[in-house]
């Protein structure tokens, strides 16, 4: 294992969770996903070297138990913003975690977050931009090719 | 004891793997097994100076292999994975030379520690050895070899070099509780909390012991109070050694 | 006053009753239609439909007039969201969360949101022996660290007829308040405990056995 890697917990296992914890542990990061519904971990790749808590992260004893203390990085990523916000705010708050990352899906919630310190990520405005940027690139080519 | 294979039992590919990869800057030769089968195969062929044992598996549980190994091969290191809330039975873990547990989820640093750790004990000599942390590695490698007087004395000098520390009443009154005397064993877990009523490990022999069903593991301590993340009360204790 | 209340079901019924008799303006979100039809009918506050945490809702429900929002929803995670998104965004001046979980008590409390906990509440009763029949409890205040326990005298207590100052009781406790006759008396040094006196005790939990027992002089 690589001297700098870093101690990842993820919670959720869903498309994104997966996709993340498959990533990070195959560049060699230590990982622990924690999910609620363990039928979510089929989402794993089969060489996932990491560890799986089947529990919900919005317990405290959960987080104890995953070591939160001791974690480089903690990413939210269940379908719930509340959720989401609750246990990053407490990785942050309570566990000092470093690098805190939560997806919240309503952009109202995230400009709220986002002032208390909290880093989200918000699909619905990511997929905006992109989609935006992609029309107007499109209507530009489209209008150069016009001329 | 030097250049010998560390030996990794459990059933699940990803706990090999995290423990292999952990352990790989160790510089020693490491195998695995996936069940008690093939470590009992393996250990018949191999020489191993440590061997990290995940007590839940299919087939042979973690701890009838645990028996095997104490019987045919008494000098091997064990470090048992446990999850958590895992009921197991305590004294007979101890009785079978099992001083260090680390929980599920660990990271690579708390593995490798623990393992240099176990393997740095043996090279202790009781001779020379004076200060508090080298005397409590020492009842330690005492109690794997079976030795519980001399794991009690070399507790005792522990207390007398530093007699602040709750670690080392916890580990008496394992001891005591081993002998059977619950009365005593309970008097020193009490005087651990007194001492430091935060320590965890101590919290969880008392609540095992007293507790009517005697299920859980008697909790031998972990080295760095702040990082202490246990249990609770009831069921399976654990600890985790670093 | 006004108050919002995001939750469902008895707790959140009987709560608004009582809200409303007492005369505040009540406003209630809740998530299930015909729980919202339900309350509409039977309660005078006005009932939004919608996720109390969204604040599109928060909005509509009138929050930013709101003096109290209350989450008590069974979702510990809603509800903290919730009183941070009103205290944030609508400036409510006082926001409540349920949490049901005990541990999110101080969690909550460190992320800055007013917390309280029935399963604490219920279980400190029990803890506090209110078993004995002088003996009625009162909210644990500050997590559980500090019990404060409302005790009546009888003629059998060991310290009725004595003087405060001269009252031997363990460390850490203190005789807060005596209530006699209906009336309230902060107590002195001088002041004789009498049957029939209700005493309001404050102790620390390691010393609550103890000093009940000094009280009462029954073991709990």
């Amino acid at each position: 294992m690589a001297k700098n890697s870093l101690y990842i917990v993820i919670v959720g296992c869903g498309r994104l969770g997966s996709y993340l914890a498959n990533h990070l542990s195959g560049v060699g990061h230590s990982v622990v996903v924690i999910e609620k519904d363990e039928a979510n971990f089929d989402n794993l790749s089969p060489d996932f070297s990491g560890f799986r808590l089947g529990a919900d992260a919005t317990h405290l004893e959960v987080l104890k138990q995953a070591k939160l203390d001791k974690a480089d990085v903690f990413v939210a990523t269940t379908r719930e913003d509340n959720v989401n916000l609750m246990v990053a705010q407490v990785a942050r708050k309570v566990f000092f975690v470093s690098i805190v990352l939560a997806r919240v899906f309503d952009p109202k919630r995230e400009q709220i977050y986002t002032q208390l310190g909290i880093r989200t990520i918000c699909p619905t405005s990511v997929a905006a931009e992109l989609f935006l940027q992609a029309i107007k690139d499109a209507d530009n080519t489209h209008k150069a090719g016009k001329k | 004891m030097e250049n010998k294979a560390i030996l990794i039992v459990d059933d699940e590919k990803n706990i090999r793997l995290t423990l292999y990869q952990a352990l790989e800057s160790l510089n020693l030769p490491i195998q695995t097994a996936v069940n008690g089968e093939e470590a009992l195969q393996k250990l018949a062929g191999n020489k191993y100076s440590l061997m990290l044992l995940d007590l839940k598996m299919p087939g042979m549980s973690g701890m009838q292999l645990l028996r095997k190994v104490r019987e045919k091969w008494p000098k091997i290191r064990v470090i048992i994975i446990t999850a958590h809330g895992t009921i197991e039975s305590a004294v007979e873990a101890l009785k079978l030379g099992a001083v260090d547990f680390i929980q599920k989820p660990f990271t690579p640093v708390e593995i490798r520690e623990l393992a240099t750790k176990v393997l740095e004990r043996e090279k202790l000599d009781g001779e020379n050895v004076a200060d508090y942390r080298s005397l409590i590695e020492l009842a330690k490698r005492n109690i794997t070899d079976g030795w519980y007087d001399d794991a009690a004395k070399m507790t005792q000098k522990a207390i007398s070099a530093d007699s602040g520390q709750p670690e080392a009443y916890n580990l008496l009154g394992a001891l005591l509780e081993i002998k059977g005397d619950i009365p005593n064993a309970l008097k020193y877990y009490r005087t651990a909390i007194n001492i430091d009523a935060t320590y965890k490990p101590a919290w969880a022999n008392l609540d095992r012991a007293t507790s009517s069903r005697k299920f859980g593991k008697i909790n031998l301590g972990i080295e760095t109070p702040e990082k202490a993340d246990v249990e609770k009360t009831g069921h399976g204790d654990k600890d985790g050694e670093k | 006053m006004k108050i919002l209340i995001i939750g469902s079901g008895k707790t959140l019924y009987f709560l608004c009753r009582n809200f409303t008799s007492a005369g505040y303006d009540v406003v209630i979100i809740n998530r299930n239609r015909r729980e919202c039809q339900n309350l509409a009918k039977e309660l005078k506050a006005k009932v939004v439909y919608g996720d109390g945490s969204d604040v599109k809702v928060l909005m509509e429900a009138g929050a930013m007039g709101a003096d109290v929002v209350l989450a008590i929803t069974p979702h510990d995670q809603d509800n903290l969201i919730i009183c941070q998104l009103a205290a944030i965004q609508f400036s409510v001046p006082r926001t409540v969360a349920l949490a049901n979980d005990p541990d999110n008590v101080e969690i909550f409390e460190q992320l800055g949101v007013r917390t309280f906990s029935t399963t604490l509440i219920i279980g400190s009763l029990i803890e506090q022996r209110a078993s004995l029949e002088q003996i009625i409890n009162l909210l644990p205040i500050g997590g559980g660290r500090v019990n404060v326990t409302e005790i009546l005298l009888d003629d059998e207590s060991p310290v009725v007829g004595k003087h405060l100052k001269n009252i031997a009781l363990p460390e850490n406790v203190l005789i807060a308040v005596l209530i006699r006759n209906g009336q309230p008396i902060i107590p002195g040094g001088a002041t004789q405990l009498r049957a029939g006196d209700r005493i309001v005790l404050v102790t620390l939990p390691a010393n609550h056995g103890p000093a009940l027992k000094a009280i009462t002089g029954k073991k709990g």
